[in-house]
Parts: C-alpha cells; structure tokens; sequence
C-alpha cells in the first residue's frame, strides 16, 4: 500500500470499525475525535513506511501528542502529555496510524480491565466476561477487528494474559528491547511495552519498528532493531522445555487440554520437547506482588495535585492537598497496591518482605539460566490457568486476581521475551499458549509461534 | 500476617493518601491477606550471596552532559493545576511537620 489515498482509505475503515466496537468500551478515546485524527494523519503520513497505513492503538498509559494520556485513571483526567513516546514516534515515523487510546487498568494494575475509572472493557465475545487485563482495550479491539494491532504493556503479564482471553495474539519483549521513554512508569525494573496482533506476523512487524536502542532510556539496551524472523518449514533442531510446576494438578481441563495437543503439534513439527523443572515457580507471584507495588509506591509518588492532573483540594494547606488529590484520584486497586508497597519498604519489614523478594528473583533467575544452559531453546506453557473469567467474580478478592497471573510475571521478573497465541477454545472461549524465549532471542521464539500458529486450526475445530 | 487499623492509617500517612474511615475494616482485611499470601517466600531459603538479577544493560551508558532545550510540545504552564510566572502554585506548607506519632 503505497497510494496516498490507500492510507486514507484504511484510516476511514479503520474509524467505521471502531464505531461498530463501541459498545465494547474499549476505546478511551471518542470515535469522533479518533476519526478526525486518523485521517489527519493518513492525509500527512509518507508512504514509504513500512507499517504505512496501518491503523495501531495504543493503551492509554503510552504517551501521545494527539490523543490524552490518562492510565484509566481520575488522577490524570484530560492530560495531554507534552511529548510521545519513543514507540509511538517509530510506529508514525513507519507509516502507521495511531488509532485512539485503549482503555486499561487503572495504571495497568489489574488483571481484568475492570480497575478502569472509564468503566469496565467487555470480553469480544461474552459481554459477562472480562478481557483480562491491563492491556484489555487493545486485546478487545484487535479481537473484535477494529485494528489489526495495539501496543499495550507489560508488568506482570498485562499483553500475554488479554491476549490469551480474546484469542489474538500478545508479545512482550525482553526488558531492555523496546524503548520506555513514554510508557508511564509503574514497576520500572518489570515495566515493558509490548504488542497485540490478530496473527504473530502482525505483531512481530509492529514490534520490529518499536525496538531498538533509545538515548532517552537508560534501560535500553544499545541494540538494532528486531530482525523479522522467516516462518520456518519445520521445528527440527528446536529443543522445547515444558517446566513441569506450569501444569499443577488443579489446572483447568480445558486448558491442559488444549496443551497438551499443542505440545503434540510441536513433536509433529520436529521439535524435540522435554520435561524441564523451574523449582521456584510457585513463588513467583508472591515476590511479584511485593516488588511490583514497592515499584509503584515510589513510582506513583508524582500524582500529587502540584504539577499536573487535576486538584482535588479543601484548600487546606499543601500536605493535605496531597492525600485529598491521591485519595480522590486514585482507585481502590491503586491505592491498596500503595499502601502494601510502602509498608514492604518501611522500617521494620523491607528486610522480611522487599529484600526477600529480591533474593527470590535472583534465584528465579537462576532456574532459567539452569534451563537453558542444559541445551533448551525456549519453554512451551500455558499463558492463564482459566478461560476469560466471569466480570465480577475476582473482585473482591485481589489475591484471587493476582494468581491470574501465575504464569505469565516470571517471564517479566527475569527479563524474558515471551508470546502467547491462541491454541485452541473451550465453549468458544479462546485459550492462550505462551512460548518463553531467551533474552534477545526473540526471532527465535517467534520462529516457533510461527510454526504452531499455522497448525492451529480455525473455528470449531480449535475446541479441546 | 494481621494488619491493624492503626497500621493502615500510619502507612496511609507515610503513602500521603487519605484514607475514608469507612473504607478502612475492609482495607485492613485485604492488606492482611495480600501480605499474608507473599510472605510464604519467608520460608524460602536464599543464599545472602546470592548475585542479585538486576534487568537491563550491565553497564549504564551516559549521554553527553550537554544542556539542550527540552523537546516538549508545550510547557508546564499547561499542565499544572495553578501556575503563575514560572512557579507552581500550591496551598501553604502549614503545619507540615505533623504531630502524628511515627509510630
């Protein structure tokens, strides 16, 4: 597509599709205004891009000049940020259209997209179930085929997980592979932007043109961009682990299923898969859950009624414009992830619980070195130990929605590249398989969704 | 792992998050959970030797230490709640040195 009107074509099509999704409520941004900036763009965007004319949207944690940048969240209400993020300049500078900011867990802590101050983002499917979370809007709107990719983040699993429950496609990056210049911080040292695709090849382009070194990040890595990986004829020469503490007794059938048979996809295509042992799996999300909120107490300490945002105030004096603007902007979610990740670093308990952590992911670590030092590629697992889940139903109970995440925050607390794509469905509800990569070893692991992505079939037949 | 009122109110305070009283039975309770649930890695021995895994480059790089203008769109005069001749506007500092007991 290198005509001029071609992207404007796209961009109109892209605008019509958001409109007949807006029941979703995917979308923060309104369809009026996303049109009239999508065909802006298109009218002013070069053609020699290699993304050009496609339509991309962003979650709305990731900074853009053309749309506000609120984290589904009161506290930033209306913010316009005065810059962009780096993957956002790439994705313009490659042709592609931003298509509207995507609705999210209130700074993308949640697991379901219900912690959104917008409201809650619908399943594409089953409007009684959740999208999962936090990157639900983008995994909603490239399901429901408003666009054909989305950037979302991850912190603990927040692309994987929606991905797996809208049946679409969701890559994070090894930490340090794409630029956070932009991307809100919320867990520095796990934070990464990653993609939403209908297909791996539609995910993989978009994050080729995000990756690569960035001056304006410390944390990226001084490398070229990702080489797009060729699909490969077969996986002779792939030696798989399936870490064995991925399929607990209580999985749900469905899921184990629906690995099971692709584990036996995989053996067809020539890959040599092995049992291999990740001991400390089971303390993943318990250490996640005390660094990730140590992460955010510090992190979120600037949304203070001062320098931007809305003020809530009783013009009382200044401390009390603080805790008046953080009690009424913040959610409950936020406000308890707060609260837990400032009592784990004050006085008396960081060496119990903080220091632990830390001494935990180091030996998380180190069960992957083990792994793949003994000859293993990458690892097969599943990417959600459920289908998507009822709206509702883990809500009052945040330990509950944080074991949602069980399988996915180990590949963010060791710094691995991760994808997960549909692998099969149960009752029409899609289920995810996740492969985890070695750093920078991303072509690699996308060379395996490749192969297992064209042996997945279509409709009925994906049912376990 | 029980987490007291009095607890949530004095971590409240070092959050500088205000708290509603109402809130506050149900909070205690899911905090005491939440820390209860991640404090099973207590009982996970680790090496203190252990080499910490710290994610991203070994070795920060730094950019040349040039002043250059900030590549902003617009300044802070947009952004802030109150901004008057450069400045942030906010209440007075008050009492600011509260009489809360640190506990």
């Amino acid at each position: 597509m290198t005509d001029p009107t071609e992207a404007l074509a796209s961009a109109r099509a892209a605008a019509d599709r958001l409109v007949k999704v807006k029941r979703l409520n995917a979308s923060l941004t309104p369809p009026k205004e996303t049109r009239k900036s999508l065909l802006q763009q298109a009218a002013a965007v070069h053609p020699s891009g290699v993304l050009y004319g496609m339509a991309v949207a962003v979650k709305d944690n990731i900074c853009t000049l053309e749309f506000t940048t609120t984290c589904g969240s009161k506290i930033l209400e209306g913010y316009r940020s005065p810059y962009e993020a780096t993957a956002v300049a790439r994705l313009k500078a490659a042709g592609a259209l931003i298509a509207g900011k995507t609705n999210c867990d209130e700074f993308a802590m949640g697991s379901s997209t219900e912690h959104s101050a917008y409201g809650r983002t619908q399943h594409p499917t089953d409007k009684t179930r959740v999208p999962g979370g936090s990157s639900g809007g983008s995994a909603a709107l490239v399901a429901a085929g408003a666009v054909p990719a989305a950037l979302g983040s991850e912190t603990g699993g927040s692309v994987r997980q929606p991905a797996a429950f809208c049946g679409v496609v969701g890559i994070k990056p090894t930490y340090g592979r794409v630029s956070r210049y932009g991307l809100v911080a919320f867990g520095s040292s796990l934070d990464q932007i990653g993609v939403l695709g209908r297909s791996v090849h539609d995910a993989a382009r978009v994050l080729s043109v995000i990756s690569g070194r960035d001056p304006r990040d410390a944390t990226c890595e001084d490398r070229d961009s990702l080489r797009l990986p060729t699909v490969p004829e077969s996986l002779q020469g792939f030696v798989i682990g399936i870490p064995k503490e991925y399929f607990p007794p209580d999985l749900d059938a469905a899921v184990r299923r629906a690995c099971d048979r692709a584990i036996r996809w995989l053996k067809e295509l020539g890959a040599a898969v092995r049992e291999v042992s990740l001991p400390h799996t089971p303390y993943a999300v318990p250490t996640y859950y005390i660094l990730a909120p140590a992460e955010a107490s510090s992190n979120l300490a600037r949304y203070d009624g001062a320098r931007y945002g809305p003020r809530f105030d009783g013009h009382l004096d200044v401390r009390a414009l603080y805790r008046r603007t953080r009690g009424e902007g913040f959610g409950p979610e936020v406000r308890r992830r707060i609260l837990v990740g400032t009592y784990v670093l004050s006085s008396g308990y960081y060496d119990a619980y903080y220091r632990k952590a830390q001494q935990m992911r180091a030996l998380l670590a180190q069960d992957f070195r083990n792994v793949f030092d003994r000859g293993v590629d990458l690892l097969f697992t599943p990417t959600t130990p459920s289908p998507a889940f009822k709206a509702g139903e883990k809500l009052a109970d945040p330990v509950a929605m944080y074991l949602s995440d069980i399988f996915t925050v180990t590949a963010n607390l060791v710094g691995l590249p991760a994808v997960s794509l549909p692998i099969g469905r149960v009752k029409g509800l899609p289920l995810g398989g996740q492969f985890i990569g070695q750093a920078f070893l991303e072509d690699e692991m996308l060379e395996a969704a490749y192969a297992l992505e064209r042996v997945v079939p279509a409709g009925a037949a994906a049912e376990v | 792992m029980s987490v007291s009122r009095e607890e949530v109110l004095k971590i409240a305070r070092l959050a500088e998050l205000e708290v509603d009283e109402e809130a506050l039975p149900v909070l205690a309770e899911q905090m005491s959970r939440i820390l209860e649930y991640v404090a099973q890695i207590s009982g996970v021995a680790a090496s203190e030797g252990a080499k910490p895994f710290i994610p991203g480059p070994d070795a920060v790089r730094f950019r040349p230490d040039e002043v250059k203008p900030a590549p902003l769109a617009f300044g802070a005069a947009a952004l802030a709640p109150a901004f008057k001749d450069g400045f942030f506007l906010v209440p007075k500092l008050g009492q600011f040195e509260d009489a809360e007991p640190e506990g």
